[in-house]
């Protein structure tokens, strides 16, 4: 027939529509294409018989499902209703499912949380991707002895004229520790920076009062954080009000910008104009001899990175030339770096550690791969119980799809409760994560948006990977061998679990040594001989003013009349104190040195009570006294080996080319810890000074709280109108641990859960075996074997995976292990107890988990086992 | 309409089938109401108001001839049932009632002048 509509169309109504409709339908379209063809041709007939076809497939018009087909579309609501009954028939297994996940997910949502916030430094800034901060090398030859992360303050404006690509600079000379007066009222503030203009624009700081054009531009102009303002006059909008910087310099306030925010390197609490440095800077005779400024290049592209850099190098040669400067070297870093990658000298804070942080993504990584490997372990372990589920419906035409499906919405379950447990655990430890990571109570890090994408990928990812290996496992069961009772997983199947235990127990060893190696290194650290004595130190700040050094003695004098109080002293730092607050110089020699040594030493003064107040140690010559001044310096011993020396008595009264002047070594100070037990013992340099910024007061014994209280009262009556801050020295230098310390915390709560986990999977495993084993055991008993012989025979089998797990496990702990206290400038040593014991405690744990299987079937009756065959 | 559902579109096919009488099949109805209403009516539209009319009771079918220029396949003839008929007056009913209750005012054109 010729027009006869295209047998594909007609094919395709005739598999969804209908049969009870279908020839009716059929015929109505026939009939109506063919008067179609002859009104418009065939062409438009075909058109609008596809049209027509598509339009029938609609609900009424399609094929009922009937029959036995019934049976097998039992719908998404059936699944959901049988997958329930499960998750509630194993409670256990429900339970461990959930934890683990629930835990495993917590774990890594927490660490990512923290990872996140770390490599986020810098990123609030949209200019930070082309802002660089200029540093220096100290070289010795070509070796780089020390780097330097403050550089001389006429490089920025030398520089910008010098190379091409770079935009704009900003300046940031800092000034510390502070006391600022409003309205006859004193605030100590931490930190203020003198800064060009550019600064606000460089780092992203928007001015909510004020103009952004002159705010910084004249000399005693001040910007405030929207915090320090609220702080000083309760209020943001105060610009034209006035701040008295120090005694005689007024500060006049013209902008207030937004928070300073958490991630940023350089913080601070006020910014004046650089301009207002000036004075200052102009009364130095060589602008060569300080550097104290940092600063900060805004590049004209992201691109001209390499191209600044390169320029940068031939500018430092030809400050070498001209030999303005020597054996320096000066370079640069992009500013979204420094946090974790920097760690020079006179950092602003405390840096990150891109290796702790890369570190911690790993183990984040390892710790859900954990949970969700047992998930499948003990899934696919208690397949055998599903089994005869699965061969009914098999037989009654389930297809393999539908099972999946079926096994797979599980998993979906378990992922899905198991998400909610995570939300509500993660924010009930973001406070402890807050805590320990040392952020601010304020900053956001969990329920981000950064935060809600993770958690989506795990919860998606988690399902996924947890949920196709059962429902593949599961679904492949053969439903005639399944119901003629001869069921066994395959060799593969025990194979993997056997491998995801191994995995697992390494891993768990390997979190457990880390644990008890940092629990020792702390120990070491906290008990080592600091050099000195921290414990009853409190420091004071010393009051703002220039004749504290006419107003100290009376103070002294009427503080130690008090039997309370041994001893106080003034320095212009103490240890503990970041290297920033301290000065530091090169080229110190002595003046019959064979050689010119290059090196650094760290500047430090101190009055004649300072070494017995903190009861340090002088191993040769004699302390400062009072009649003592400038002509005089005390050293360390660390500062004896920048000199080539050995013995601290061929120190003693040797002179020195300081500064241009002769001054005499009195004494030898044995090494105390300055920054910490973590970090090697630095050179430095004592010289005489009766006016600086902290007062250690050693307290005799007694009531601390009265001690406080009058030290307060002698404080004011003596220095009144100035507040009185303080710390105690051994707290202070416990917080150097801090971070070393939540170290620790992390994998403390890291191995605990690995072991947990690890010994589930391993239960998990171990009940598998004991039933698939039933009938055995049951002959052996029969054949007389001893319930200890039995408990032996299934510890073995799982023991030696703990064997091959340590095997694995040692060599590559030891390695890491290693690394780590390598960051350690005084260390333990890694003894053989260190690995030994806990890898007996973890055969120890891994035998109990086993042994309440093993033992129940070697108690068991044996008729019990064999009666049904 | 509590008593007879009747959505606008199956109103007009329950009429159209009213009007063709004996003739009342797939295409017949499709190009009468085509014709009359100036509008397009997919085959399948049709077909699933005549399966929900056929639900509803409204309407009854039987088997006709099958032709050789449908391909050999029978048609389905469509007539309207005594529940189809009352449902047809109730909702004439109701229309009227309506439209007697409109003011003249309200349907007088001159408004729009």
């Amino acid at each position: 027939m010729s027009n006869h509509p295209p047998k594909i169309l007609l094919r395709l109504l005739a598999w969804f529509c209908d049969p009870d409709l279908h020839s009716y339908i059929e015929g109505d379209l026939i009939e109506l294409y063919a008067l179609k063809v002859k009104s418009k041709g065939r062409g438009s007939a075909n058109w609008a018989l596809t049209k027509d076809v598509l339009k029938l497939f609609r609900p009424g018009l399609i094929k009922k499902i009937k029959g036995l087909k019934k049976l097998n579309n039992y719908g998404m609501l059936n699944d959901f209703k049988t997958s329930i009954r499960v998750l509630r028939k194993e409670k256990l297994q429900t339970f461990i499912n959930i934890l683990g996940l629930t835990s495993g997910m917590t774990i890594a949502l927490l660490i990512l949380s923290y990872v996140n916030f770390e490599l986020s430094y810098e990123d609030y800034n949209s200019n930070s991707k082309r802002v660089v901060r200029i540093t220096m090398d100290y070289l010795d030859g070509d070796v780089v002895v020390d780097q330097d992360c403050e550089t001389y303050h006429q490089l920025g404006p030398m520089i910008k004229e010098e190379i091409a690509s770079a935009e704009e600079f900003t300046r940031a000379f800092g000034m510390m520790e502070l006391v600022i007066e409003v309205n006859e009222k004193k605030f100590r503030e931490r930190s203020m920076y003198a800064v060009d203009p550019s600064f606000l624009d460089l780092f992203g700081y928007e001015l909510l009062h004020g103009d952004p054009k002159t705010a910084l531009s004249e000399p005693y102009n001040i910007v405030l954080t929207a915090n320090t303002a609220r702080k000083y006059f309760q209020r943001t909008d105060v610009v034209g009000e006035s701040i008295q910087l120090t005694k005689d310099v007024k500060g006049k306030i013209t902008g207030v910008i937004n928070e300073v925010p958490e991630n940023t390197h350089l913080k601070f609490d006020l910014l004046a104009s650089y301009s207002t440095m000036k004075k200052y800077l102009d009364k130095r005779e060589d602008p060569w001899d300080s550097n104290d400024t940092f600063t900060y290049f805004l590049l004209s592209n992201e691109a001209s990175y390499p191209q600044f850099k390169a320029d940068l190098s031939a500018f430092s040669q030809k400050l070498t030339d001209q030999e303005l400067i020597e054996d320096e070297k000066i370079i640069c870093e992009k500013v979204a770096d420094i946090h974790l990658y920097s760690n020079k000298t006179y950092e602003p804070e405390q840096n990150g550690d891109a290796r702790v942080v890369f570190f911690l993504l790993g183990i984040a990584l390892l710790v859900i791969v954990i949970a969700i490997v047992n998930y499948v372990n003990l899934s696919t372990a208690k397949a055998m119980d599903r089994a005869k589920e699965v061969g009914i419906r098999k037989i009654v035409g389930a297809s393999v799809l539908r099972l999946r499906i079926r096994f797979f919405l599980e998993s979906v379950l378990i992922n899905l409760v198991s998400g909610s447990f995570t939300i509500l655990l993660v924010s009930f430890f973001n406070d402890k994560l807050k805590e320990v990571a040392g952020i601010s109570e304020s900053t956001d890090l969990i329920f981000t948006p950064f935060f809600w994408s993770i958690f989506a990928l795990l919860i998606v990812s988690s399902t996924l990977l947890s949920g196709i290996v059962p429902a593949v496992v599961i679904s492949g069961f053969k439903p005639s061998a399944v119901l003629k009772g001869k069921f066994s997983t395959s060799k593969n199947g025990v194979w993997l679990r056997k491998t995801l235990v191994v995995f697992q127990f390494a891993i768990a060893l390997f979190l457990l040594i880390q644990t008890l190696t940092a629990v020792q290194q702390i120990k070491f650290m906290q008990q080592k001989d600091m050099g000195m004595k921290s414990e009853k130190v409190v420091v004071i700040h010393s009051p703002s003013g220039r004749n504290l050094a006419e107003k100290f003695p009376p103070f002294r004098n009427s503080l130690l009349s008090n039997p309370n109080y041994q001893s106080i002293a003034l320095s212009t730092s103490v240890p503990g104190m970041p290297t920033a607050e301290m000065g530091s110089t090169t080229n110190i020699n002595l003046t019959d040195s064979p050689k010119e040594y290059r090196n650094n030493f760290f500047l430090y003064a101190i009055d004649s009570n300072f070494v017995p107040a903190l009861e340090m140690e002088i191993v040769a010559g004699q302390n400062f006294s009072e009649e003592h001044n400038l002509k005089h310096i005390l050293v360390n011993e660390e500062a004896l080996k920048s000199w080539g020396l050995s013995n601290p008595e061929e120190a003693v009264g040797r002179k020195t080319k300081f500064w241009g002047e002769e001054r005499t070594v009195l004494g030898v100070i044995k090494n105390f810890h300055q920054i910490g037990v973590k970090s090697a013992h630095i050179p430095m340099i004592f010289v005489y000074g009766n006016d600086g910024g902290y007062m250690s007061v050693r307290l005799g014994n007694g009531d601390i709280l009265n001690q406080m209280e009058s030290l307060e009262t002698t404080y004011h009556e003596h220095f009144p109108n100035n507040p009185f801050d303080f710390f105690f020295l051994d707290q202070e230098l416990d917080h150097l641990y801090k971070t070393d310390q939540q170290f620790q915390w992390v994998f403390s709560v890291l191995s605990v859960f690995a072991i947990v986990i690890t010994c589930l999977g391993l239960w998990g495993l171990a009940s598998f075996s004991v039933a698939k084993r039933a009938k055995e055991i049951g002959i052996r008993k029969v054949l007389g074997a001893r319930v200890s012989q039995i408990i032996f025979m299934i510890s073995t089998d799982f023991l030696v995976l703990v064997g091959v797990a340590a095997i694995i496990s040692l060599p590559i702990t030891f390695y890491l292990v290693s690394e780590w206290l390598n960051q350690y400038a005084f260390r333990i040593d890694l003894g053989m107890l260190l690995f030994l014991i806990p890898s007996l405690l973890i055969l120890l744990v891994a035998f109990f988990t086993v042994f309440g299987k093993s033992y129940g079937i070697s108690v068991a009756n044996p008729v019990e086992s064999l009666r049904d065959e | 309409m509590g008593k007879y559902q009747l959505g606008e579109f199956e109103e007009i096919v329950l009429l159209t089938i009213g009007v063709l009488y004996e003739d009342a099949y797939g295409v017949s109805i499709k190009l009468a109401i085509e014709e009359k209403l100036k509008r397009n009516v997919s085959v399948g539209a049709l077909q699933s108001a005549l399966k929900r009319l056929s639900d509803k009771g409204y309407v009854s079918s039987t088997e006709g001839e099958s032709t050789s220029e449908r391909g050999g396949r029978p048609k389905k003839y469509f007539v309207l049932t005594d529940t189809g008929k009352r449902a047809i007056e109730y909702s004439r009913q109701v229309r009227n009632e309506l439209y007697d209750q409109i003011p003249k005012v309200a349907l007088s054109l001159k408004g729009e002048l």
